[in-house]
């Protein structure tokens, strides 16, 4: 996970030292986008990261140099990842549109790997609604049709499953680098 | 990137690390001040010298109040360290909730269904929970203000042990005053006060300690 000092940076960031935080963003920032790119669909990666960049750099002071800093940067990372997540749940579902550029085939195929094997932890009647709304781009009526499931039901089953799928992911430990 | 990591960089200035000693011998402090201001408003129970402080109950609802508000407490500022979870301290918690049901029901032995109602004496049961809810705010309030200052990765269960440990000191607090020794009306009352005010925090912290 880490390839230099890190607690070292960060400490010499606490004490003001600029050259020192910039090097430590830039390592971190890199370590961020990777961590982000295994588990959000590719266009939330560089947010998700400069939001952990941000959340790094305003809470610095609770940073104990006694602890080492990987657990630390790790739990901040989760914790904006699971922000994501709850972002995604209250997001309006739209369908995608046929213009999008695809990119970036190989992290897309790594968060779908993890994103399904998290959605089978799901009731079927949920992780199927979701997968169609949330990741393939179906409108809730599309959906309703796909899976014979009414309208409203849809709807309550993409709350419900992406509910339990926060809560799972903040119990559960997801979250290793 | 480069531009944003260059405002992160030029924003840089030396920071006072988060002490949590510090915040919880502020904590203290505050607790033991509203402690010694509700005595000196003249609170306290007329026969807390003669009769309470023999009666084995007083002491119950006191050690058990005074136990769980410090698990509270240490839970709470412990989890302001992102890396550090809240939930064994939760549980801990929950042991020591259990333990002060049972011990409660031990020294009770009276299971005459009769007197029940009365035993409840439900005025005295609401003044309780209007007065648990009351002495719960100060150190609610400071440790909603030590869960902005923190990281709190876990809000919703930090705000919880917070809750906790501020329901329990008020009712620790109010002990003094309270003239009920019945583990009863105990058991129902402050476990009903300690489980609001730690509601009202647990809906409210998360909100206020957003990051």
């Amino acid at each position: 996970m880490v390839g230099s000092d890190w607690r070292g940076m960060m400490i010499a960031a606490q004490a003001g030292n600029g050259g020192a935080y910039r090097r430590l963003l830039e390592e971190v920032g890199v370590w961020l986008r990777r961590y982000y790119r295994r588990r959000l669909p590719p266009s939330m990666v560089d947010d998700a990261a400069q939001d952990a960049l941000i959340a790094i750099h305003q809470k610095r002071h609770t940073y104990d140099p006694a602890r080492p800093f990987e657990p630390w940067l790790a739990a901040i990372a989760r914790y904006k990842w699971i922000d994501r997540l709850r972002a995604l749940k209250r997001a309006p579902s739209e369908a995608l549109s046929l213009d999008i550029e695809v990119e970036d085939h190989g992290s897309a195929v790594v968060s779908a790997t993890v994103l399904d094997a998290l959605l089978r932890g799901l009731k079927p009647t949920q992780s199927a609604v979701i997968r169609l709304v949330k990741i393939q781009g179906y409108s809730i009526e599309e959906a309703a049709q796909h899976t014979g499931q009414s309208i409203s039901l849809v709807k309550v089953n993409i709350h419900r499953g992406l509910a339990r799928l926060a809560k799972e992911l903040e119990k559960g430990d997801h979250a290793d680098g | 990137m480069d531009d944003f990591l260059g405002r992160l960089v030029s924003d840089l200035e030396p920071v006072r690390r988060r002490r949590p000693h510090v915040e919880a011998l502020v904590l203290a402090l505050l607790c033991l001040a509203e402690l010694a201001l509700w005595l000196a408003l003249n609170q306290a129970r007329p026969n807390l010298m003669g009769v309470a402080l023999t009666t084995p109950t007083f002491w119950w609802k006191l050690a058990s109040s005074g136990l769980i508000a410090g698990l509270g407490a240490a839970t709470a500022i412990n989890s302001l360290d992102p890396a550090v979870s809240p939930r064994r301290g939760l549980i801990w918690i929950a042991i020591a909730f259990v333990a002060y049901l049972i011990v409660g029901a031990f020294t009770d032995g009276r299971f005459d269904r009769i007197d029940i109602l009365q035993r409840l004496d439900w005025r005295d049961g609401v003044e309780c929970l209007e007065k648990v809810v009351l002495l719960s705010a100060p150190a609610m309030t400071a440790l909603g203000v030590f869960m902005r200052n923190g990281a709190p990765a876990h809000r919703e269960e930090t705000a919880l042990a917070a809750g906790i440990a501020a329901a329990a000191w008020a009712a620790f607090v109010f002990s003094f005053g309270c003239p009920h020794d019945d583990p009863l009306y105990i058991g129902v009352w402050y476990t009903l006060a300690c489980a609001l005010s730690a509601s009202i925090a647990r809906v409210l912290l998360p909100w206020f300690a957003r990051w």
